[in-house]
């Protein structure tokens, strides 16, 4: 990167206002396809984002990037650093529990606090095992013997213990019950995030964390198709269940997506005015998945 | 399950539970309210959506923030509140029941003498 700028504004960055994670232009190919096509985001502090789409559209590759576990064209920093270049300094700071995380199953549990005592310069083991009491998990078990659910408790506890900046989860209730996955957000949400802190999160089961998000991204086939916050989600979009004898005259209105099911049509509009479309049925803001299925329905190149 | 409908935005609906814990009395003058964190871990929502609930009613005067110390009914907000929602019922509910009642070609005073009868 050159900068011509005599002075450079974010020589002294402000670290309340960078962004945590900032991508111009992030790439990645993998052979002769391409699996980003040139992302451009910023993650301020103190947000949980959503990032949100379908398998394969890239986003794993795309946290990959950000973790510097894999390489691309492009700039991306984190916490300021450059992740691929600086992945040791960064993985203080940042931590990720990902759907294939593993940890040592021959290994205790208070084996492995040890361990990361000695190789993570920020893990604390006091507040590891302050977070495992209030679990089932031992730390005498050994952790391959650990249920799924434990196991997903075990990788929180060590998230707290290091006192992350960033966290970033891929499916991190992948196999897990509802309450497993209610009790995994409802301790995210009561000790790890705090106005310093940012969350990233991508999960299948959007619903059950639709709420939780302050932002969401919603990636397709390598590009990047919406990223907003949710209040601006639900001045923007519509959903209207239309009653029958009004139909033709909200089709003419141009939903970006229309379904019948079971003899109900459903529509969803962008950037409509609430109030005008509520002549025409019943109003509501879409969920997240029934806008996901709106959007990703578009034709590639057809969002403005 | 999903604590919320789906006709207004979450933090509304937020502010309006907080707001009945004042008007039931459940929480009295001068005490402590749930934490932001309390709420959002259980309810699964996002902990801005949860300040921006408490935002709302501290503009009101209802709630106060203290520093490092978190949320408090303030003083006399029972009846601030309660002057307040009812201000609300007669400026924005009020008239949408009202259109209803015409719709439905009900006649209001009978519909109060039916009320009495109960």
């Amino acid at each position: 990167m050159t900068d011509t700028a005599p002075n450079a504004v974010d020589a002294t960055p402000t670290v309340a206002l960078a962004p945590i994670v900032t991508a111009r232009g992030l790439r990645k190919r993998f052979g002769s396809t391409e699996i980003l096509h040139g992302l451009d985001f910023d993650i301020p502090a103190g947000r949980i984002y959503g990032l949100i789409g379908h398998n394969g559209a890239g986003k794993t590759t795309t946290l990959n990037a950000l973790l510097g576990l894999t390489s691309y064209q492009g700039t991306v920093r984190v916490l300021g650093q450059d992740p691929y270049a600086q992945r040791s300094e960064l993985m203080k700071d940042v931590a990720f529990i990902s759907d294939v995380a593993s940890l040592p199953r021959f290994m205790r549990v208070r084996e492995l606090f040890a361990l990361l005592t000695n190789v993570h310069p920020n893990f604390r083991q006091d507040k590891a095992q302050k977070f495992l009491e209030g679990t089932d998990v031992k730390p005498g078990a050994l952790i391959g013997h650990l249920s799924k659910g434990m196991i997903a408790q075990l990788h929180l506890a060590v998230v707290m213990a290091i006192d992350a900046k960033l966290l970033v989860l891929d499916e991190p209730t992948l196999g897990l019950d509802i309450t497993y996955r209610k009790r995994f957000y409802r301790r995210l949400l009561e000790d790890y995030m705090t106005e310093e802190r940012t969350l990233l999160i991508t999960t299948h089961q959007v619903d059950e964390i639709e709420f939780m998000l302050s932002d969401i991204m919603f990636i397709r086939d390598g590009d990047l198709v919406l990223h907003m916050p949710m209040e601006t989600v639900s001045t923007r979009y519509t959903q209207l269940v239309v009653s029958p004898d009004k139909l033709t005259t909200a089709a003419s209105l141009k939903p970006i997506f229309s379904e019948t099911r079971f003899g109900q049509t459903v529509m969803v509009f962008d950037g409509a005015n609430r109030s005008d479309l509520e002549a025409f049925g019943t109003v509501s803001t879409p969920t997240l998945s029934d806008l996901f299925v709106a959007l990703m329905q578009r034709e590639p190149g057809d969002h403005k | 399950m999903n604590p919320f409908n789906e006709t207004q935005p979450i933090f509304v609906q937020i502010r309006q539970r907080i707001a009945n814990m004042i008007l039931s009395d459940t929480v009295k003058d001068g005490e402590a309210l749930p934490s932001v964190r309390s709420i959002a871990a259980d309810l699964s929502v996002n902990p801005l959506t949860v300040t921006r609930a408490y935002e709302a009613l501290v503009d009101l005067g209802v709630v106060e923030s203290r520093r490092g110390m978190g949320m408090f009914v303030a003083a006399g907000a029972r009846t601030k509140l309660l002057k307040h929602e009812r201000e609300k019922f007669l400026a924005e509910e009020w008239p949408r029941i009202r259109t209803q009642i015409d719709a439905l070609g009900l006649d209001l005073a009978s519909l109060l003498n039916e009320g009495a009868k109960k």
